[in-house]
């Protein structure tokens, strides 16, 4: 098997959007470093999506540390959200082979789109 | 009930976000749309909430042998001065303009992803 060469400066470019991204909406980051990974800089859809996990790791790390400065966080809101994503994480990682992508990316969408609608429009 | 109605938000959403199917981004949308928390915290809250979840999920995938270790130093060289960036740009913002971002923001994202072919 030829192992394909990814470009360090694609790679470097696709983690600044998605840093600015997840810096400024607290998330979402991989939404966009996703398709980044995978179109652009040519990983496998399953490789995109586990390597954007492991990129924007760090990025949330001081994205958090600044908010905690400068008054945006909140601990005792976050906690029982912290415990079912602990639970829910693990899961996931023993799930992420056997999952219908595509279905799961539709459910997605339409909740997208309505959580948009709200925040704009009401 | 409230706290009950939260464990199981963040366990759904923490499925996803072991995906990299934009858990973080339905968790804010559960947050602001649903239970009214103001967009700042929400998104506090979204970021600490990856960080757990990203955690546990990430020895499955390394395991899998699905991180792909090239792309990590440049892309996480450069997504850390983005992130600095536009996190202290967030928190200086007004949090009315912030939540309309990010209404504008799930729009498109939420198009695209309806309507992209994959």
């Amino acid at each position: 098997m030829e192992q394909k060469q990814i470009s360090p400066l694609r790679a470097a470019l696709s983690g600044g959007a998605a840093g600015l991204i997840n810096g400024f909406f607290g998330g979402g980051g991989g939404m966009l470093l996703v398709p980044l990974l995978g179109r652009w800089c040519g990983l496998e859809q399953r490789k995109a999506f586990a390597t954007s996990v492991a990129v924007i790791l760090p990025l949330c790390t001081l994205s958090c540390v600044l908010y905690f400065f400068r008054g945006g966080l909140d601990l005792a809101l976050a906690l029982p959200y912290l415990a079912g994503g602990l639970l829910g994480g693990l899961a996931g990682g023993k799930l992420f082979r056997r999952v219908n992508m595509t279905w799961l990316r539709r459910v997605f969408a339409l909740l997208i789109l309505y959580g948009g609608g709200k925040a704009l429009f009401f | 009930m409230g706290w009950l109605l939260a464990v199981l938000a963040g366990a759904l959403t923490g499925v996803l976000s072991a995906f990299g199917v934009g858990g973080g981004t339905l968790l804010l949308v559960y947050l602001t749309a649903f239970a009214g928390t103001p967009q700042n915290l929400a998104q506090g809250v979204n970021l600490l909430y990856f960080l757990p979840t990203a955690a546990a999920a990430l020895p499955a995938h390394v395991k899998n042998g699905f991180v792909e270790t090239p792309v990590l130093l440049p892309a996480i060289l450069t997504g850390l001065a983005g992130a600095a960036a536009a996190a202290w740009a967030a928190t200086a913002l007004e949090v009315e303009l912030l939540h309309r971002c990010f209404g504008g923001f799930l729009l498109i994202v939420g198009a695209r992803e309806l309507f992209s072919k994959r």
